[in-house]
């Protein structure tokens, strides 16, 4: 790749839940509006990720040391290193673009949902309405004109920030190291190490607790990382059956 | 600054609201502020105060507030669908504690009456909200976004109509934040029910002694 890969680093300490994010990725990308649910999820009633949600708020209110805490936090797709849906996806409608994001074409996509079973986090899905998968784009339009996606400007407090991965990376460190001095001990990054099970993650978030409290998987893997090995692995279970079969046919004496 | 002055004051004090179940412990002979607006019309009863009978048959205290994804009465937000999903349904906040008294249960109906009207909303039971004690008794609060409107992409019940008028005496703005009123479990009644339980309400306060506000009062 010609450019630095790019992505998100969302620090959740400073997120206010005023979901700007949601509103603004819906408004540049023409998203549609998916359901009037109260979920009773706290103030959360858009409920999760999905081909109408590219970005989405949760809201967790916790008793914590005898004292109530209110955690929010933006949610995304990821953008994997290895992103199982674009290893999965059969026409290529997946692709990687210069800036290391994971785009899915509108105009190649034939709606055969391989992607769907294959992101370890549940994002990209079908839409009803056209069948085809949809999912955050990181605002590629947005990109090749020299500007940030749509949710990282509307934030107001810089939550969701915007930039070259390595110095995202960095940031999120020093964000970390910070919190830790203050006394955030349950502060921690996700997504930030390349040697995870997707390979790091183009969005790294600063979580205040464990993932799961955010309904994120704690130790997410790319579910195309061992299909190499289960296809050597039923080749040679294949090879044994069939030298079985040839020496219960061939070999020893009649 | 107000070059005619204010009509109250000078000094800062402690009145209650015109609706409150306790009585001014600043103040025993003089519960609210005296130079308070008062609408005395029949469109506008007002519950039963601390001191008048019948005064416990609103036992809780209402407040309004507002969301984030709407927009004050939510006739500028309730029709876009951006918004309106992010908040679809007029709900009411209340304690674990108070759902437990009133039989309420998460993402169920409740009805939330004063004299002036009954209207419903899904619950949204949480720790945010917490009985507060006054003196020894307990209080329970409830909290009411007042973004809803009977017409919208998103549509509910408006909390506004719960609200009686007793109005400052400088600027005239209504004690929206602090009403009395009473809970009950499941969705409101519609047509002639409703005007029902309104009268069983009005019946029930009166009864007990409240006399009826005159048909006409000079307004200060």
């Amino acid at each position: 790749m010609t450019t630095e890969r790019v992505g998100f680093f969302t620090d959740t300490s400073v997120c206010i839940g005023c979901k700007a994010c949601e509103v603004a990725c819906k408004e540049w990308n023409d998203v549609p509006e998916d359901g009037l649910d109260f979920t009773g999820h706290s103030y959360d009633n858009t409920g999760a990720l999905g081909a109408s949600t590219w970005r989405h708020v949760a809201f967790i209110e916790q008793e914590r040391d005898g004292a109530l805490r209110w955690l929010m936090s933006s949610d995304v797709c990821k953008h994997c290193t290895s992103a199982a849906c674009l290893e999965v996806c059969p026409t290529g409608a997946l692709f990687r673009t210069e800036f290391g994001t994971v785009v899915v074409q509108q105009d190649i996509c034939n709606g055969c949902g391989y992607c769907i079973p294959a992101c370890p986090y549940g994002v990209i899905d079908r839409r009803e309405e056209d069948g085809r998968a949809h999912k955050c784009t990181l605002c590629y339009d947005r990109l090749k004109d020299d500007m940030e996606p749509a949710c990282a400007k509307a934030c107001p407090t810089e939550s969701i920030q915007f930039g070259p991965l390595d110095e995202l990376r960095e940031r999120a460190f020093e964000r970390l190291e910070v919190l830790h001095v203050a006394g955030q001990s349950s502060a921690r990054l996700y997504g930030q190490d390349p040697e995870d099970g997707v390979g790091g993650q183009g969005s790294i978030f600063l979580l205040l607790d464990e993932p799961e409290v955010y309904g994120l998987p704690p130790d997410p893997v790319s579910t195309t990382r061992d299909l190499g090995s289960m296809w050597r692995a039923a080749a040679g279970a294949g090879a044994a059956l069939l030298a079985g079969i040839a020496v219960a046919s061939f070999g020893g004496r009649r | 600054y107000a070059p005619a002055g204010l009509v109250d004051g000078p000094f800062p004090t402690h009145y209650e609201p015109h609706e409150s179940p306790f009585g001014n412990p600043l103040y025993a002979s003089q519960q609210s502020n005296p130079a308070r607006q008062q609408i005395r019309r029949p469109e506008n009863p007002y519950n039963p105060t601390h001191g008048e009978p019948g005064v416990e048959v609103f036992p809780y205290v209402a407040t309004t507030y507002r969301l984030t994804e709407h927009h004050t009465a939510g006739g500028m937000s309730r029709w876009l669908p951006y918004l309106a999903e992010l908040q679809p349904e007029m709900f009411c906040e209340v304690s674990p504690a108070l759902a437990r008294e009133r039989g309420l249960e998460h993402g169920g109906w409740m009805t939330i009456v004063t004299l002036r009207a009954a209207i419903e909303a899904r619950v949204m039971v949480t720790d945010r909200m917490t009985p507060l004690t006054v003196g020894s008794r307990r209080l329970h609060q409830v909290g009411l976004p007042y973004h809803w409107g009977s017409r919208g992409y998103a549509k509910g019940d408006s909390a506004n109509d719960l609200l009686g008028l007793a109005l400052d005496p400088n600027v005239h703005i209504g004690e929206y934040k602090a009403q009395t009123c009473d809970v009950r479990a499941g969705r409101r009644p519609r047509g002639p029910a409703l005007l029902a339980l309104l009268d069983d309400y009005r019946r029930r306060a009166t009864q007990a002694g409240v006399s009826e506000p005159p048909a006409k009062e000079e307004r200060p």
